[in-house]
């Protein structure tokens, strides 16, 4: 318990010097807001020219399909706030050696090396991303009730860990590679398939990305949640593959510590 | 040494940087397909029961997905920003100020050495799914070669306009001590306004004549939209190409002014 509640001060600690920072370079930290409002509203933009030319995606209508976007964007911006910058530096620390120092931390590595900074710019966005999804389900009529809002803020829990474990395997792919350049393409691969609808794959599709990987359940749970109300099996369903993939994700990572002999001279 | 032997140089020095990431590359190339299986769902359910969106048949908009995805990985500046960044930053450009090497040539020798060895390797797992994808696609018909003759120079302009706005941004360093998020912002505005996203053709009327104006359009739709069918007249595809011709002269411009400029500010230092 005390060493949960030392890392637990650890991560409070270099969140508070992650604000104090991002606030002595407030036009980058602004510059940053900018940018991931940006490519937010890519997504709603595509969702609105396809739209213009047609009435449904997989049955899915266009608020439904906001929805689900909306969805995926709040667990992004989470991921972003919290992760990303960690995990995509973990790549080039690997390469340069520095990852040495994380090593002599004194705390988990893997949490040392998650931890370490926080975007507030990713934060800032995520009330945006909440907007979306607030003005889709008013659109829709929907009336949430209170356990569904709680539960939905569950899955987007159980989302965002599934997202970090994603973009963790994959970076961790860097203690077998000469270098992590360009290797967190694979995450924005396989996140795309997270702002379709299930019904929208078949075949093959469907069995790697709805059943075999979590990039499709990670977003249509919770949205289905506030479209269609409980479906137990699902809410099952996305507990398991998070527990699941985390594991293998933790797993991974620590098979490539064990490769792992420094780069320093 | 010749002018040209000296930037060959540069250029198969280049090539053999690029391989030492070949794998890099080819990982690369290989997510990108996820991107091109991500496409073909959205875009094949958003068909399911009407056979033309914007007049244009599944099998064209799919193709048009195809071609650009190759056509990036050519002809996109990925990385050069950030190195001429990188270079500005830590000093390494000073060993060009005292050298004669003119610091674009360099830089642009090497934005094609990296564009041949990604496009090539891109092609390794893009050939492996031709036998499934094919079917699907749809190239324009016989009729249309008076369009891929404008595509060629088309091409080229679009990759000399892809660096020299990469080498721009690249030359804000000289002004900011951090550009990643101007690269990453005008990267949205390209994605969008470079038909990345959707085709453009598929915005409304009004927004497509404006995007035609802008630089953008000519980095990656343009090409592209000759090579698909999706520009199909010639005195329109003439017109891009004059239009093209006009930005890649304006964004040289504009690199020269920057590094001229920039280098006002620079200061050398360290023995």
């Amino acid at each position: 318990m005390s060493a949960l509640l030392r890392h637990l001060r650890i991560w409070l600690a270099s969140i508070r010097y992650s604000l104090v920072r991002a606030m002595m370079f407030r036009g980058d930290f602004l510059m940053w807001a900018l940018v991931e409002l940006f490519w937010m509203s890519v997504n709603v933009l595509l969702v609105g020219v396809i739209y213009d030319h047609t009435d449904s995606i997989a049955g899915w209508s266009k608020y439904e399909m906001l929805l689900l976007v909306g969805t995926t964007l709040l667990v992004q911006r989470l991921l972003m706030a919290f992760f990303w910058s960690n995990l995509f530096e973990l790549g080039r620390n690997v390469r340069s050696g520095t990852f040495d120092f994380f090593l002599a931390q004194p705390g988990w590595p893997l949490f040392m090396v998650s931890t370490r900074k926080f975007d507030l710019d990713g934060l800032v966005n995520v009330p945006v991303a909440l907007a979306i999804v607030v003005y889709s389900a008013h659109r829709l009529h929907l009336d949430p009730s209170a356990a569904q809002i709680a539960v939905y803020a569950g899955l987007v829990l159980c989302g965002l860990v599934l997202h970090y474990a994603t973009l963790l395997a994959i970076i961790s792919m860097v203690f077998w590679l000469q270098s992590a350049k360009g290797i967190e393409g694979g995450y924005f691969g396989l996140t795309e398939f997270s702002r379709l609808p299930r019904e929208a794959l078949r075949g093959i599709a469907r069995v790697v990305f709805v059943y075999a990987l979590p990039v499709v359940v990670v977003s249509n749970v919770p949205a289905r949640l506030l479209i269609y109300g409980f479906e137990p099996g699902l809410l099952v369903w996305m507990l398991g593959v998070t527990v699941f993939w985390l594991a293998v994700a933790i797993a991974v990572f620590n098979a490539g510590l064990r490769r792992y002999a420094s780069a320093s001279s | 040494m010749s002018v040209v032997a000296k930037y060959r140089q540069v250029f198969l020095t280049g090539i053999q940087t690029s391989l030492v990431y070949r794998w890099n590359f080819a990982i690369r190339a290989t997510f990108s397909l996820l991107h091109l299986v991500y496409i073909f769902i959205l875009w094949g359910a958003a068909y399911a029961g009407q056979s033309e969106i914007g007049g244009f048949p599944l099998a064209a908009t799919l193709t048009y997905f195809v071609v650009l995805l190759i056509l990036q990985f050519f002809l996109s500046a990925a990385n050069d920003d950030y190195e001429i960044s990188e270079e500005i930053r830590n000093g390494l450009i000073n060993q060009f100020l005292t050298k004669p090497i003119n610091y674009f040539a360099y830089r642009l020798s090497l934005y094609f050495s990296a564009r041949l060895v990604t496009g090539v390797l891109s092609l390794v797992p893009f050939l492996c799914i031709l036998p499934f994808i094919g079917p699907k696609l749809a190239l324009p018909a016989g009729e249309h070669l008076a369009l891929y003759a404008v595509a060629a120079p088309a091409l080229l302009l679009s990759a000399f306009i892809q660096f020299t706005i990469a080498y721009c941004f690249g030359m804000l360093t000289f002004w900011f001590l951090e550009i990643q998020s101007f690269i990453i912002l005008s990267l949205a505005v390209e994605a969008v306004l470079g038909g990345q996203i959707f085709p453009l053709d598929l915005m409304p009327p009004w927004l497509y004549q404006l995007s035609s104006w802008l630089p953008y359009y000519y980095q990656m739709y343009f090409p592209t939209a000759l090579l698909t069918g999706r520009i199909t007249d010639l005195s329109v595809a003439l017109q891009g190409l004059a239009i093209q011709a006009g930005w890649a002269v304006a964004l040289f411009a504009l690199a020269r002014l920057l590094w001229t400029r920039g280098l006002r500010r620079h200061t050398a230092v360290g023995g």
